[in-house]
């Protein structure tokens, strides 16, 4: 069978296994998890305004975990995705502020680079502290995550406060109508343009160009790389950088298009799911689409959750932790007397 | 000086179970991302249990046993499915924090947090450190216990044999597999413990990610302290000294540096623990095994 198709049904297969481990838990909770299943259906992919919901989810998510693909395809554990998000919706953030007055044509391509280069900045230091010292960049980018999490409430609490604010949460002004590049359904010919584009971009540069090429390589053998004459620490610092700008152009685009405004807090379990993405997609550009597809479904359904099953919209969360926990599996469960049958079989 | 030692063995001490547990997981060779998630469980069962049976000993129990569960789980997955420790580790900790929210809403019906009608006991008589709980106390003979256990007996040995070389561990009799259980499910006593004390060592509450990335501190502290238990402890107490210190920064002088800036002092403490710790010893010294779960 091509190993290909083996890796996409084996993900699919664990997939699975979540899910029905989910749902038993979920049982034993006291919860309906037929009755859950059915709403994440629902609420996700049975109409067409369910699955437009589910596109303007899965277009951030999908931009965020094609930084992961490009990080975890070299060898590096980014699992710093949530910050340089944040950091991208700060850095755009900061642009429409600066450049408050000036018109669209100049702000909203200045703010998707700003976001790209907020974003590639909060990687590029855990990448340089990765090549040159050693240091373990899963707790580096994880710590890095925390960091962000306090800046983006500073700057919406101070620099970027919106003084008319009365909620809870503190936010910035929200972004003029001009600037927006999507209304609050989140898709636009101008967004799902930029999806494209990036995607492209992406799949030529993994499988078209010697740095797709040599990173997948060191991802696998650095030390062969090295013998190939590559420069290992030029080539992890240029996919954590490029990482980071796809993870901070995500957020570039929530800030300028659905969200509309920054708020402390927003989207917490972003980076985490983006990673499951990247996982589950197997690290190919053509499987991120089709998984972001459906997290995005996922990340939808969980804000009708409360309202059709009565669940908490954290069962979602729980739902992606245990496909996390599962996705990276690499063999079925040992289970004895299968071994011992395959060994007769090879014998014969 | 006194109260502020005081505030450093209270949020040191979960800081240092939770440690201890990812020091006999980095022995054993496993990459322990999963802290957090086991403590944060560790805290909710203990509070929802002290809620329910008003007992202290059975709320230990309580969040023991689902810390051993869930750390069984993490077990059968990276050992038998073969899952990447780091991942699957991530996962346990998603599963920690979004599941302790949907079952405080599966018992309760609301958001936000959980009070306990009662806390660990606190010894009486020690002065100002009277108000710290048992767990507080016990903590440096866990320590020494665990020292002890890892660097003068023969399972110690046979623990970081595991990790360092499995294929030669395996070849005098030892069973990879077997040692990571054993050394996980110690951790997830460890972890239960360190929940238990954060949430009902002193504030007798549980909210909604209260251990705010503490887990994930625990494990630097662990790679800072180069996997020696005392080693550890001395590095989840320095993260705890700059939290204490950052908190001191804001109540002197908030209002002149933004509190959220001083509230990243520990982390970014982390980041140079770890950096330095890279740096002293010539790039990241982990456990030749580590993260490889070959048997073979």
């Amino acid at each position: 069978m091509n190993s290909r198709l083996v890796v996409v049904l084996r993900a699919l297969a664990y997939v699975v296994v979540a899910l029905v481990l989910v749902g038993i838990v979920f049982e034993l909770m006291g919860f309906s998890s037929l009755l859950m299943f059915r709403s994440i259906a629902e609420g996700a992919f049975l109409s067409k305004s369910a699955l437009l919901g589910s596109l303007r989810w899965a277009v951030p998510l999908f931009l965020s975990a094609l930084g992961v693909l490009i990080a975890f395809r070299a060898g590096f554990f980014n699992v710093g995705t949530q910050g340089q998000f944040y950091l991208g919706a700060i850095g755009a953030a900061t642009a429409v502020h600066w450049l408050d007055g000036a018109p669209a044509f100049i702000v909203v391509p200045a703010a998707l680079i700003a976001g790209a280069a907020g974003g590639a900045l909060w990687a590029f230091w855990p990448g340089l502290l990765r090549v040159r010292s050693g240091t373990d960049e899963v707790l580096t980018t994880l710590m890095a995550n925390f960091i962000a999490g306090l800046f983006l409430i500073y700057v919406t609490s101070g620099p970027l406060k919106d003084p008319t604010g009365t909620g809870e949460l503190s936010a910035s002004k929200p972004v003029a109508a001009a600037y927006r590049i999507s209304t609050s359904s989140g898709l636009s010919p101008l967004i799902i343009a930029i999806a494209v584009a990036s995607a492209v971009l992406v799949w030529v540069l993994m499988n078209r160009t010697a740095f797709g090429v040599l990173s997948g390589l060191a991802g696998r053998n650095p030390v062969m790389v090295t013998w190939q004459g590559a420069r290992l620490s030029r080539l992890g610092l240029a996919a954590f950088l490029l990482s980071g700008l796809f993870a901070g152009l995500a957020g570039a685009v929530e800030f300028m298009g659905p969200s509309g405004r920054l708020v402390s807090g927003f989207m917490p379990a972003h980076g985490f799911t983006a990673i499951l993405i990247a996982l589950v997609g197997g690290l190919s550009v053509v499987g991120v689409v089709g998984s972001s597809l459906f997290f995005g479904g996922l990340a939808s359904a969980s804000l009708y959750l409360p309202i059709i099953a009565g669940l908490p919209s954290a069962a979602i969360d729980v739902i992606n932790a245990a496909i996390a926990l599962f996705i990276t599996a690499r063999t079925g469960p040992r289970l004895r007397f299968l071994s011992r049958f395959r060994r007769k079989e090879a014998q014969s | 000086m006194i109260d502020f030692l005081v505030a450093v063995l209270r949020s040191g001490t979960p800081l240092i179970y939770a440690a201890m547990a990812g020091m006999l997981a980095q022995r054993a060779g496993v990459w322990h991302l999963g802290l957090e998630g086991l403590m944060i469980m560790g805290a909710c069962a203990s509070v929802l249990a002290a809620a329910a049976t008003g007992s202290i000993p059975l709320a230990l129990l309580v969040a023991i046993g689902v810390c051993l569960v869930f750390s069984l789980l993490f077990w059968v997955v990276i050992e038998k499915l073969r899952a990447s420790p780091i991942i699957a580790g991530l996962g346990l900790t998603g599963l920690g924090l979004g599941g302790t929210d949907l079952a405080v809403q599966a018992v309760y019906g609301t958001q936000g947090s959980v009070r306990a009608p009662i806390g660990l006991p606190h010894p009486e008589g020690f002065g100002a450190f009277s108000s710290l709980s048992i767990l507080v106390f016990a903590m440096p003979v866990v320590v020494f216990a665990l020292f002890l256990l890892t660097r003068r007996t023969r399972f110690g040995l046979r623990l970081a044999a595991c990790g360092e070389h499995p294929f030669a561990a395996r070849s005098v009799g030892a069973d990879p597999g077997r040692m990571r259980l054993i050394a996980l499910l110690l951790g997830g006593v460890l972890c239960a413990l360190a929940g238990a004390e954060l949430a009902l060592g002193s504030l007798q509450i549980f909210s909604i990610n209260m251990t705010a990335g503490r887990g994930f501190m625990a494990f630097s502290a662990v790679i800072f302290g180069a996997g020696h238990p005392i080693g550890s402890a001395a590095a989840a107490v320095f993260f705890s000294v700059v939290e204490a210190l950052g908190i001191r920064a804001q109540l002197s002088f908030g209002n002149a540096v933004p509190h959220q800036l001083l509230q990243m002092l520990p982390y970014i403490a982390t980041i140079a623990g770890i950096w330095l710790s890279g740096r002293l010893r010539g790039g990241a010294r982990a456990p030749s095994g580590l993260g490889e779960l070959r048997d073979a």
